[in-house]
Order: structure tokens, then sequence, then C-alpha cells
């Protein structure tokens, strides 16, 4: 999923950024003491990529948002005041997100932190959070190595996605589980807790191959997977090879109707350009614009009002929409705007809401505990709920938080 | 068979783009940066106008791009061509323009458009997706009738001496300003075709022509100027190392040997020794001749 899996678009990139980071680091330029005007209206950073590869889901982020602070400031905002916000564009690029992160602490003096797509500019957004105490949440699906104290992700875990799917995966399809993925930090980390996972469900693993990101010719790739026969592919794929991949895949005779696939191309966001491909099959998410619930149809409503929105809404969308009126709740909880207090409260807040009953952070990885669904799905990218599955827990320790 | 075929596939479409973007810097003597973006637009031509057979869309993406592009080399090319920097900055522009201009109208969600022949061939007992051979043919005999008509018609001869002497040219009678117009434009349409014809088997999105863009480089890196067959012949010898490597060896490990092997080749024929060799070599393989 291009985008909505933490991924960094070239390991290059990634080196690059990291030693921004490092440099950065070094400098000394720390932003603490600057957010959170007491009295004044709760300000909200909220740092995406509206431009690039990966802006649709920016955008989609942006929406959801503001449709949640919409709702909280219709009902009253939060201490009786109206909630603001500030919207920058990182373009996907994690030198300038920590730019406009200490920016918006600095000069905004925002109170919190949210947005970003791609695991690498999370991290950059999430070291100038620690840096200044000041929350950060993220909608993105799935989750990394590390952890950080002031960073918290609403979308669905690696292990909540896997925990369900895999086991089913087997028992439908067979035992011979081969893994894809696009090669950096994320699809190994997805890999690594699948094979684990496989294991467990009595499962073998009959392939394992990584490409850099920008392949055109999957010939080789799929060859190899090919010869393996397995019975159940899972894609970390991500981004635009995702597409490549797969339906190179499928012209090669890999991906066929007998064979188990999952992973990042089921996800919505790639819908239109594998949807021959993808419908009738399952996959596990954490939110569903096919829910009937009545906060979840008036938020799909607004959505499609206000954006003149007529495709599947993302996923993303509805972690952003359901992730901000939970930080609002505890920022209502803390009762005054300092970052500190508000990480405090979010750390211990309960809340309800169509992603689960008493949804919470685990302390050990500030992995959001909540519901997760099993979807088949239709013509049309409709993702419609076959089974709710409940609360998935995923309560493994992270370095960093635990 | 697998390898051979999945060479011939790599090499219609890196013989394509490094064919165009060679013919542009024989007459223009600039790199066409925005090559890979041309062929973006090639595919999303493919992608969008659905309601005519793949063929037909083809062919209409070529016919569509010859206008813009007779626009772009005269209006922005054709001026800052004393500066060769400037013009491959325009190109760039170009390109750019090209990327946010698909972006506004396409958003950057990638697309993909259905294989006109689905279902596999037999070949040889290997069972080989139809439209990938088809797409491979087609380029292939297009790089074929192109070098045909560079090496063995008049107007090939014209636009190889432009491109080996403009003035003398000039003075023999041939406006290099309108033979440099058709290069770019022909440059340009194969640019076209490749992402035109290769668009079911790509993800088509805004930003896709960045992925074309360095093996072509490689190839043009190892051509002579003005000499079309050894770019075509680059671009073979680059999709069979990528297609070998990556056949033998892991993807990761496969790419950073491609990457070692070509840099290690590059700044081995740069070496003035190297280079003596290889022209002795030449000399030998094509001797001159007297007449």
């Amino acid at each position: 999923m291009v985008p909505s899996h933490p991924f960094s678009r070239t390991v290059v990139l990634t080196s690059v950024a990291a030693a921004l980071l490092a440099t950065t680091a070094c400098s000394g330029s720390a932003v603490s003491s600057a957010a959170g005007d007491a009295g004044a209206p709760l300000k909200i950073g909220v740092v995406v990529p509206l431009t690039g590869p990966v802006s649709e889901t920016g955008k989609a982020l942006q929406r959801g948002f503001e449709l949640g602070v919409q709702k909280v400031n219709d009902s009253g905002g939060v201490g009786g005041e109206k909630v603001e916000y500030v919207v920058v564009d990182d373009a996907g690029d994690p030198a300038t997100s920590t730019q406009l992160a200490r920016r918006l602490i600095q000069q905004d003096r925002v109170s919190m932190l949210f947005g970003t797509i791609t695991g690498d500019t999370a991290e950059a957004v999430s070291r100038v959070a620690e840096d200044a105490k000041v929350p950060f949440g993220t909608a993105i699906l799935g989750d990394t190595e590390g952890c950080f104290p002031y960073s918290w992700g609403f979308g669905e875990s690696t292990r909540q996605i896997l925990e369900p799917s895999v086991p089913e995966l087997i028992r439908t399809y067979g035992k011979r589980v081969a893994i894809a993925g696009s090669d950096y930090n994320y699809p190994h980390f997805y890999a690594g807790i699948a094979k684990e996972i496989v294991k467990s469900a009595g499962g073998t693993i009959v392939a394992e191959e990584y490409s850099p990101l920008g392949q055109t010719d999957w010939q080789p790739v799929v060859t190899r997977l090919k010869e393996a026969e397995p019975d159940v592919l899972l894609s970390m794929v991500v981004g635009a090879d995702a597409v490549a991949f797969s339906r190179q895949a499928q012209q090669f005779g890999l991906i066929t109707p007998k064979l188990g696939y999952d992973g990042a191309p089921l996800d919505s966001d790639y819908y239109p350009a594998l949807s021959d491909l993808v419908n009738g099959r399952t996959h596990v998410v954490r939110w569903t614009d096919q829910l009937d619930d009545a906060e979840s149809k008036k938020f799909v409503a607004d959505y499609r009002a206000k954006y003149k929105w007529t495709q599947p809404l993302p996923e993303v969308a509805g972690n952003a929409y359901f992730g901000i009126q939970f930080f609002l709740a505890a920022a209502g909880k803390a009762g005054r705007n300092d970052g500190q207090a508000i990480n405090t409260e979010i750390g211990r807040l309960r809340f309800d809401s169509p992603l689960g009953k008493g949804t919470h952070f685990e302390p050990a990885n500030h992995l959001l505990q909540a519901d997760m669904l099993e979807t088949t799905i239709g013509p049309g990218g409709a993702y419609k709920v076959t089974r709710n599955l409940g609360p998935v827990a995923d309560k493994v320790a992270k370095q960093g938080c635990a | 068979m697998d390898v051979l075929l999945a060479i011939l596939s790599q090499f219609g479409l890196y013989g394509l783009l490094t064919l165009g973007v060679a013919i542009i810097f024989a007459a223009l003597r600039v790199v066409n940066l925005a090559q890979g973006d041309l062929a973006m637009t090639g595919a999303y031509v493919a992608v969008t106008a659905t309601t005519v057979a793949f063929g037909w869309r083809v062919l209409l993406a070529l016919a569509l791009c010859v206008l813009p592009l007779l626009a772009i080399e005269r209006v922005l090319l054709r001026r800052p061509l004393a500066d060769g920097l400037a013009t491959m900055l325009v190109t760039w522009g170009v390109g750019m323009a090209l990327r946010q201009g698909a972006e506004l109208l396409f958003t950057s969600t990638s697309r993909t458009v259905a294989a006109p022949a689905g279902g596999t061939v037999e070949l040889l007992g290997t069972p080989y997706p139809a439209y990938r051979l088809v797409s491979g043919l087609v380029a292939v005999a297009v790089i074929a009738g192109v070098l045909l008509v560079a090496y063995r018609t008049g107007w090939g001869l014209t636009m190889r001496a432009v491109a080996d002497n403009p003035t003398m040219a000039a003075l023999l009678g041939t406006d290099p300003r309108r033979m440099r117009s058709a290069a770019f434009v022909i440059g340009g349409m194969l640019a076209v075709l490749a992402g035109a014809l290769y668009s079911p088997l790509l993800a088509v999105n805004p930003t896709m022509g960045f992925g074309l863009l360095v093996p072509m480089f490689f190839a043009l890196l190892f051509s002579r100027p003005g000499a079309l067959g050894t770019a075509v012949t680059a671009a073979l010898l680059v999709a069979a190392l990528a297609v070998l490597l990556r056949t033998w060896l892991t993807d990761t490990l496969a790419d950073a040997l491609f990457y070692i092997v070509i840099i290690g080749t590059a700044a081995l024929r740069s070496r003035s020794h190297v280079r003596r060799l290889l022209s002795w070599s030449r000399r030998i393989l094509s001797p001159a001749r007297s007449s």
C-alpha cells in the first residue's frame, strides 16, 4: 500500500534522512518548552504529504482529520473552546517533515501533532515530538520495530493484521506460504512476524523474495516464487511496485483464484488498479466504509458530501477521523494545553468508538488495542464485513516505550 | 528460454527509450531528461482512452504527441540550444510540467490497463504471457525499422550528417533546424510508444518515468554520440545484464552488482589505454575505406 504502510521510498533516501536527522540532533536545537499557550484554544499541527507520490493518502488522512475536528467543535470543542489546526505539506520527505514539525511547535505553538504517511516521515516527526514533549498521532497501517514515548499509532499493527488472517489463509488454501516484499525495513519486519505466525499455524515458508523499490520487471521474482509452488502468497510489495508485481504475477499464472493472496496490494488504495485481481478475497482491516454503525455512516456521508467522493473511503481516513477524536478526548481530560499532560492522558484513556469499546493504547508499544474486522472485497471496492474479530491484542513490548 | 524472453521484453522497453534519447542527443547534443515522462504520457493515453481498442490507443498516443513535441522543440529548446546545460534543464522542466500535469489530471494513484492479448503462449515448452511477447516483438521491430531508416535511407544519412557536423551539413544545403525538429519529434515518439506499448505490464502513475531513466542513461553512457547502432547494442547489454543478474542472484544483490558493473565499466572505459584499445579494435573491425 503505497502509502498506508510505513514505507520509505528508497533505502538511499532513508539513509539521507537518517543522516539529516543525526545532523539536526547534533545541532542542539531543542524545541522543548515552546509548545502550547495556556488559556489559548487548543491548536494541532498536521504534517501530511499533499504533493508527491503519496499525496492521495495524505489528502485522505487530512480529510478524515478535518471531519473529526469538525465533529468535536460542533459538540462544543475542548474546554469550551473551538479546536484550531494548521496543515502543512511535507511532500513525503522526512527532512521537510522535521523542519515543519519544529516550525509548528515553535512558531504556531501547537499542543499536539498529527499526520504523516510514510514510515520515515513518521519517525522524523516522532523525534521532534519527543524533543518538544508534544504528543504525535499517526493513522497509518503497520508499525515499526521502535517506539517513541510521545508517538501513538491509530493504524492496526502488523500482528493485529496477521494473527487473524494467516491461520485462516493456511486453513483455506494450504500450508506452503511464500513472502514477497519491497526491500526496506518494514517488509522485513512484516516478514519476521509473518514467519512466526505461519510456523505457529502449522505452515511452512517456501520462498522469500525482496526487491528494491522502483522495479519495473518482475519476471525473475515471479518465476522463483512460482517454482516454490506456494499455496499462499503474502505480499508487502508496496507503492506502484505493488500494482506492477501483482499484475505481472497474474500474467505469469502465479496469482490465480487457487492461490491465497493477502498483504499490501489488497488495501483499498490499490483497488482501482487491481480490482479484478482482489475481488472476492478476504482482507483484515480495522475500519471500512461498509460498517453500519451510525457514527461510521455519518462520517462516510459527510466525507462523500464535503469532498464529492464517490470511490471507497480509504481506511486511513477512518483511522484519522476516530484517532483525532481520541486525542481530543484526552486533551479534554488533561484540562490544559500542555503537551506532557495530554500525553499522559492519551496513555490512560479508554475511548468508545466504532473501532471498539474501551479502545486504549498498550503502554509497552503505544499501539491501539481495538477491534479488527474480516472483510470480503466486493465489486466497486466494497470491503464488506464478513466477521467481526473483536479486540485483537498486540502487547509485544518495543524498545523506547517498554 | 525464460531468460531469453525476459531479455527480449526488457530490451524492447529500454531499446525504444534509449534509441529515442540517442536520436535527440545526436541532433540536438542534449540529453532529454523528459524522456521517461514522455513514456508516462503515452501510458496514460493507453489507460484513459478505453473506448477504442488497445492498438488504436497506441496509435492515438503517437498521433497526439507530434504537435506538442514539435512545439516543445521550437518554442523551448531552440533558443537555449547554444548552451547545452540550459537546454538540458529545459527538458527537466518539461518533464516536471508533465508529471505535475498528470498528477493534477489523474492523481498520483497508480492505474493499470488490461493486456489486449490475455493468456499464455507455449514457446519451446515454456508458457509465456502472450502480450509480453507481443510487446517485446513489436518494440524490437520498431527499433530495427528506425535503424534501417537511419542507416539505409537518404533521410537517415542527412540526419547523421547533421549529427556529425551541423555546420558542414548546412553549407551542403541541409537545414539543421528542420532536422533537429524532426529528430526531437521522432525521439519523443519512441518514448511515447514505449510507454503506451508497455503500459499493460507497468503501474501507470505520474512518476513512472523516473524508474525508466536509469537504465536508459546507462545505455546512453556506453553508446557513441550519433552512432544509433551502439545505443541499441548498449540497451541490449544493459537489459541482458539486469536480467541475468536477477536470474542468478537475489534481486537485492543483483541490483547492487548491476550498479557496480555499470559504474566499473564506465570508469574502465574512461582510462586512456582502454579507450585507445577500443578505438584500435573498432578500426580493425571496420577499416576506413580509401574512397
